[in-house]
């Protein structure tokens, strides 16, 4: 990857397939190579390594890959962003603010953890609050970060309710018109949110970036 | 009233003999039904009974005794093992059962193993194995149901799940390594269960599921540490229910290859047409637990109805149930059962 000769996009491409092939060393040397070639570090990533993640997440949705390949995939990409990101000149305009969490009672963080790393790819500065979280702390920290999405993740029937009770916080705080709030996880149906007052539901996370792009752009 | 007992009746069942009707039960473990409904009516309560046998025993049989199920079933966590194992356990409140709050392990390559034998005398170990002895003691009549949680699961308790998760593909060696230690400890715990007066074993294991996995792992970890245990428990001579969580669809082909003598399914899954697909299959489930919490009686009625009439052989909820179900919707079920 040292050659001079190679196009701008040739680069982009080695990045994304370095992530697609779930290949850290890859991504690394990719990633000097592109800033060696004078490539901005910002399309470095948006168009390489973003765009890398957005095909495994494609190739996630398709049942080509599942979470350990995704996970392996990320890490991909954290690896190359860890090169790139000390070059960009600018700071990328973020898409929007995402606090992020498993609702209190559940430790189950797989799925909460795969939204998380899908909205980083995708261009959100996201807020982990981790699991087991108390709804109030979800909207304690939406206040304070001045955040435009609060994403709710449960693996089990059991702690469901957390998820209204968020949303009724929400509203009792009144300033429910200025988060959007969507859920997901394995017990969750898009009836579900509906009836809890959710504004948007996504069966998994390649598709709860794509939910979230949508609600912040209205 | 039908002169089977709910014990035979269940045996027989998973022996794939003719019976009167299909049991209605609820295994505890993963999908237990120590609701609050029943803990406010009986006095026995949790985060108490998770420590004592007495207590365990108690609520066990206050359950059965409220909800109708026609089964014993301990523990009420799946977190007896990881505990034994090593790992931090936070063990929740009346409502909120018990889970992992530190796994002990960074990685599969970072394990330490330690000797089975004396790892089955610590923990909670002897409390559960009391329990059940204490149920079979004083419900001759009834199964008693030593939950188990599954190899893939109890491995991702003890090493931190999402490295775990990588390095079922990146360090294959170390990560059989961990799962075959898990198991053998698993088959150590069941056995005691067994000689403890456990009528059956059920293994729920909601990490190994085809979504998170895929197939090939599925393969390679789920099914074979599945049927290490489950092989290791039938040499006892006691049946085997396994639960596999979330949608089947992309290990649909692996099902059949499971050594267990029923599986439990997933509310989305339609356990008619897999039964109509793998007919030496006996199945179990799938009366949606979001159904039953959601407290309409009429409604849980109707689909019980449908379970039976598809000939589902065991009905039991699909999933853990939410501590705020209600008991009239959990009785509606039994009843509709027992009617049948």
């Amino acid at each position: 990857m040292q050659n001079r000769n190679l196009t701008a996009d040739d680069h982009f491409k080695e990045l994304a397939e370095a992530v697609v092939e779930m290949d850290e060393e890859r991504a690394v040397a990719a990633a000097h190579a592109s800033l060696e070639s004078g490539i901005d570090a910002y399309d470095a990533i948006q168009q390489g390594l973003s765009a890398g993640m957005e095909r495994a997440g494609q190739l996630f949705e398709e049942e080509e890959y599942f979470i350990p390949e995704l996970l392996m995939c990320s890490d991909a990409m954290y690896a190359g962003l860890e090169v790139l990101k000390p070059h960009l000149k600018k700071t990328a305009g973020s898409r929007g603010t995402v606090v992020i969490g498993v609702i209190e009672g559940d430790t189950h963080d797989i799925g909460k953890n795969m939204v998380r790393i899908m909205f980083e790819t995708g261009g959100f500065n996201v807020i982990d609050l981790g699991r087991d979280v108390p709804p109030q702390r979800f909207v304690d920290t939406a206040i304070d970060s001045n955040a435009d999405i609060i994403a709710l993740s449960t693996l089990m029937t059991t702690t469901m309710d957390g998820m209204g009770t968020v949303v009724r916080l929400l509203n009792e705080a009144d300033i429910r018109q200025g988060i959007k709030v969507m859920v997901g996880g394995g017990p969750i149906s898009p009836g579900f949110a509906k009836r809890i007052g959710a504004d948007g539901y996504a069966v998994n996370a390649a598709e709860a970036v794509k939910v979230a792009r949508e609600l912040v752009a209205i | 009233m039908s002169s089977t007992s709910p014990k035979d009746r269940l045996l027989d069942t998973l022996a794939k003999k003719r019976v009167d009707r299909p049991p209605v039960i609820c295994t505890g473990g993963m999908m237990n039904s120590a609701i609050v409904d029943v803990m406010t009516k009986t006095g026995h309560t949790l985060p108490e009974a998770h420590f004592e046998a007495g207590r365990m025993a108690d609520l066990a049989a206050g359950i059965h005794h409220e909800t109708g199920f026609e089964n014993l079933g301990i523990p009420f966590c799946m977190t007896v093992e990881a505990e034994v194992l090593g790992s931090e356990v936070d063990f929740g409140s009346l409502a909120c059962e018990p889970k992992i709050a530190r796994e002990l392990f960074p990685s599969v390559k970072s394990v330490v193993y330690r000797d089975i034998s004396s790892m089955l005398q610590v923990g909670r170990i002897s409390q559960v194995a009391r329990a059940a002895e204490l149920l079979a003691l004083r419900h001759p009549d009834q199964p008693v149901i030593g939950s188990l949680t599954g190899p893939v699961s109890t491995a991702a308790s003890l090493v931190e799940p999402l490295q775990f998760l990588k390095e079922l593909r990146k360090e294959r060696e170390s990560a059989h390594r961990v799962l075959e230690y898990v198991s053998n400890f698993l088959i150590g715990f069941a056995r005691v269960l067994v000689d403890s007066g456990a009528t059956v074993i059920c293994i729920g294991d909601p990490t190994a599921t085809g979504e998170i996995l895929g197939p090939r792992m599925f393969d390679e970890y789920a099914v074979t540490y599945l049927n290490k245990v489950i092989d290791g428990i039938h040499a006892t001579g006691v049946p085997v229910l396994v639960h596999i969580c979330g949608e089947m669809k992309a290990v649909k082909p692996s099902i059949p290859l499971l050594h267990s003598d029923a599986i439990s399914a997933d509310a989305f899954v339609n356990l008619k047409l897999l039964k109509q697909e793998y007919s030496q299959l006996t199945t179990m489930g799938n009366l949606s637990t979001i159904l039953l919490e959601s407290g309409d009686p009429e409604k849980v009625i109707h689909r019980t109805e449908t379970l039976l009439r598809e000939g589902i052989d065991i009905i039991s909820p699909a999933c853990g149930l939410s501590t705020s179900t209600s008991l009239d919707t959990i009785r509606a079920m039994t009843d509709t059962v027992k009617e049948a």
